[in-house]
């Protein structure tokens, strides 16, 4: 029989039942709408983090310092390794000696650190830099919150002021809108200027261009506008650039904070691979500086951006084993209907045996069948899933729909039902034509 | 034309049997059977007497367990299944006593499915098979489903569908079993019309008045012809 009229004897059969054909497919339908989600969400996943990373530099390395208080001073700091120091607010040093001793006994404890205030400061980067090789930048940086007000504000709001070195819009990957970034000389002589991040700049002045020059007060001091920055977006780092006001370092040392600060410094490898050793290094010289009993924070960008990367490729992975389980529960779905269906036609199957149709005919009229509910099936859940997606992004999920993911999704649910539907049919081409035509 | 030339059906020793259990129940015995061009014969037999396992193997829908079957002097009993679907399709037409119209076609499409079977397209099926169709008187009903026929028109339909390939025979199994009276008529009445423009045919039936019809009787019991 010739291909074409054994589509045409398929397409007879499909119209003639169409709910039967939408009920079997629901399954496909369910399948390909969750691989097209899938692609389309793993895709969106690794755009996010690719934005939010894109203003880290994959070499980076911030070192931070976290006092976790005086081991007995009734700060109530936070205690890590299971300490009971830092929580031991309000006990006197002898009874506190007596319970550390007494938990000591039961093993685990281990000796308090960070218990030292200590502040890392530009001679730790030289420090850093003159021991260590392959550096290529380094800058330090600290943010505090203040109340600001300025343009078109009724009342001050409270910003990040972000304390930075000129060099910091280098390391960051970051660019102006308008103006210039913070100069070594403002730093120096601890100028009172200042650049803002772009929604600071549309909430206070309602355009970048209004804010360049400007002035703005910050805890009562005004600070003249340097220049605006470019949006970034969401971002993965501490400092969420939009958001923040940029000052000198010293200035913010100066006017803001004074000397009691937490400062991050952050060095950027002149290789990616340089970084574990970097890292390793960096804790030694700081060791040399500041003794043995002293911990920094060490993260990496590189290790950030893998982490980030890994979870999305986890969770993908995750959607995607559960729509290869629904792809399985649909092609079993189409495999049950199709055998009933075989069942119910194997006296037509007997008649079109009798008047010589060959096993290879019945066997194509079958599985065409099967691949055309498939279709219809794979073609419905692109159509769904296109409708799901306002919802999803409702949820504030990226969902990044694309061409390509809708091909393999159609392609999925096209091979899954043809792949179910080929034991029903080769049933079907086996009978034999008397039995089939004596089958009531 | 010889006399050789002239025999379409030639079965010799024919023997068939049936498993039931553990046991072999012979069906059919040494069953020689031959059939002229242009014959009309009928086989009558009871039930049970194993006429439609006879008519299964002349309708190469089932194969004999020994003997020699020749159809148009073709080896039948030594074909496959491709080979015996094809011999179906190009050189037997079938008249069931259910008529077997395929439910969901309408009555053209069934007309000419052996002709669309065969390689043919739709609209050349349709251009051969209307003379046939207009001879049996069915045309007002193409587009109707067989569910819509009477049972005189759905066998009329049913031997159209048999000529359309313009078979070497035409088999028809208790072709009135379904009818009544008058459309039995009418259809025995189609078969001595197509006997007399030609057309051989084999006639399997438990009815002797039917089998009447016929230009010679064969009858069929426990297996064996007499």
């Amino acid at each position: 029989m010739k291909l074409t009229e054994i589509f045409r004897l398929v397409w007879l059969n499909l119209v003639q039942n169409k709910f039967k054909v939408f009920l079997t497919s629901t399954g496909i339908i369910v399948g390909t709408a969750t691989i097209m989600l899938v692609i389309a969400i793993g895709t969106g996943g690794k755009l996010e983090v690719a934005e939010q990373f894109k203003n880290l530099n994959a070499g980076s390395i911030d070192i931070s310092y976290e006092y976790n208080g005086s081991q007995f001073s009734g700060m109530g700091g936070s205690a890590p390794g299971g300490n009971m120091g830092g929580g031991m607010g309000g006990l006197s040093r002898e009874n506190a000696d007596f319970m550390q001793g007494g938990f000591m006994g039961f093993g685990g404890m281990q000796e308090q650190t960070n218990t030292e205030q200590i502040i890392l400061s530009e001679e730790d980067i030289s420090n850093l830099e003159n021991e260590i090789s392959g550096i290529s930048d380094a800058t330090i940086t600290y943010t505090t919150k203040e109340e600001a007000e300025g343009g078109d504000l009724e009342e001050s709001v409270s910003y990040t002021i972000a304390c930075v070195k000129e060099n910091y819009i280098n390391i960051s990957n970051l660019s102006m809108a308008i103006g210039e970034f913070l100069t070594e000389d403002n730093d120096t002589y601890k100028e009172r200027t200042c650049v803002l991040g772009y929604s600071v700049a549309k909430e206070m002045f309602d355009s970048v261009l209004d804010a360049y020059d400007a002035s703005v007060y910050i805890d009562n001091r005004s600070y003249v506008v340097n220049g605006v920055l470019s949006e970034v977006g969401t971002v993965a780092s501490d400092i969420s650039p939009d958001e923040a006001i940029f000052i000198p370092y010293e200035t913010g040392i100066k006017y803001l904070t004074g000397k009691n600060i937490s400062p991050t410094i952050t060095l950027v490898a002149e290789d990616v691979n340089l970084v574990e050793t970097i890292m390793e290094q960096a804790q030694e010289v700081l060791a040399e500086s500041y003794g043995d009993n002293v911990e920094f924070t060490m993260s990496d960008a590189g290790s950030k951006m893998e982490a980030a990367s890994q979870s999305n490729e986890t969770l993908t992975l995750l959607l995607m084993a559960m729509a290869i389980i629904v792809f399985v529960v649909g092609g079993i779905g189409i495999m049950n209907v199709l055998f009933v269906s075989v069942k119910e036609r194997t006296n037509e199957i007997g008649i079109l045996k009798a008047i010589g149709c060959d096993r290879r005919d019945i066997l194509t009229e079958f599985l065409l069948e099967a691949s055309c509910i498939s279709l219809v099936g794979a073609i419905l859940g692109v159509l769904v899933s296109l409708g799901i997606t306002p919802i999803i992004e409702g949820f504030s999920v990226r969902v990044e729909l694309s061409a390509w993911g809708g091909v393999l999704s159609l392609l999925f649910g096209v091979l899954t039902g043809t792949v179910f539907g080929f034991y029903p049919a080769y049933k079907a081409s086996r009978l034999v034509p008397v039995e089939a035509l004596n089958l009531e | 034309m010889n006399q050789e030339a002239s025999v379409i059906i030639d079965m010799r020793k024919i023997n068939k049997g049936y498993m039931l259990g553990t046991e072999k129940v012979p069906v059919l015995k040494n069953v020689d059977f031959q059939v002229n061009k242009g014959e009309f014969v009928a086989i009558l037999g009871p039930s049970g007497s194993g006429k439609t396992t006879l008519m299964n193997i002349i309708g190469c829908m089932d194969v004999c367990d020994d003997g020699e079957y020749f159809l148009e002097g073709q080896p039948i009993h030594d074909m496959q299944e491709k080979e015996l679907g094809m011999i179906r399709n190009q050189k037997i037409g079938f008249v069931f006593q259910n008529y077997q119209l395929i439910s969901t076609y309408d009555i053209l499409q069934n007309i000419m499915m052996p002709l669309v079977v065969r390689g043919m397209s739709t609209k050349e099926a349709e251009e051969k098979s209307m003379p046939i169709i207009e001879m049996l008187g069915i045309s007002h009903r193409l587009r109707h489903k067989p569910s819509e026929l009477s049972g005189g028109q759905k066998q009329r339909a049913s031997i159209a569908r048999a000529l359309v390939g313009q078979p070497a025979l035409l088999l028809a199994d208790e072709p009135t079993g379904a009818l009544d009276t008058n459309s039995g008529k009418d259809v025995l009445a189609l078969f001595k019309q197509l006997h007399q423009l030609g057309n051989t045919i084999v006639m399997i039936t438990h009815d002797l008045n039917v089998a009447k019809s016929a230009e010679r009787i064969v009858h069929i019991i426990d297996g064996c012809l007499e």
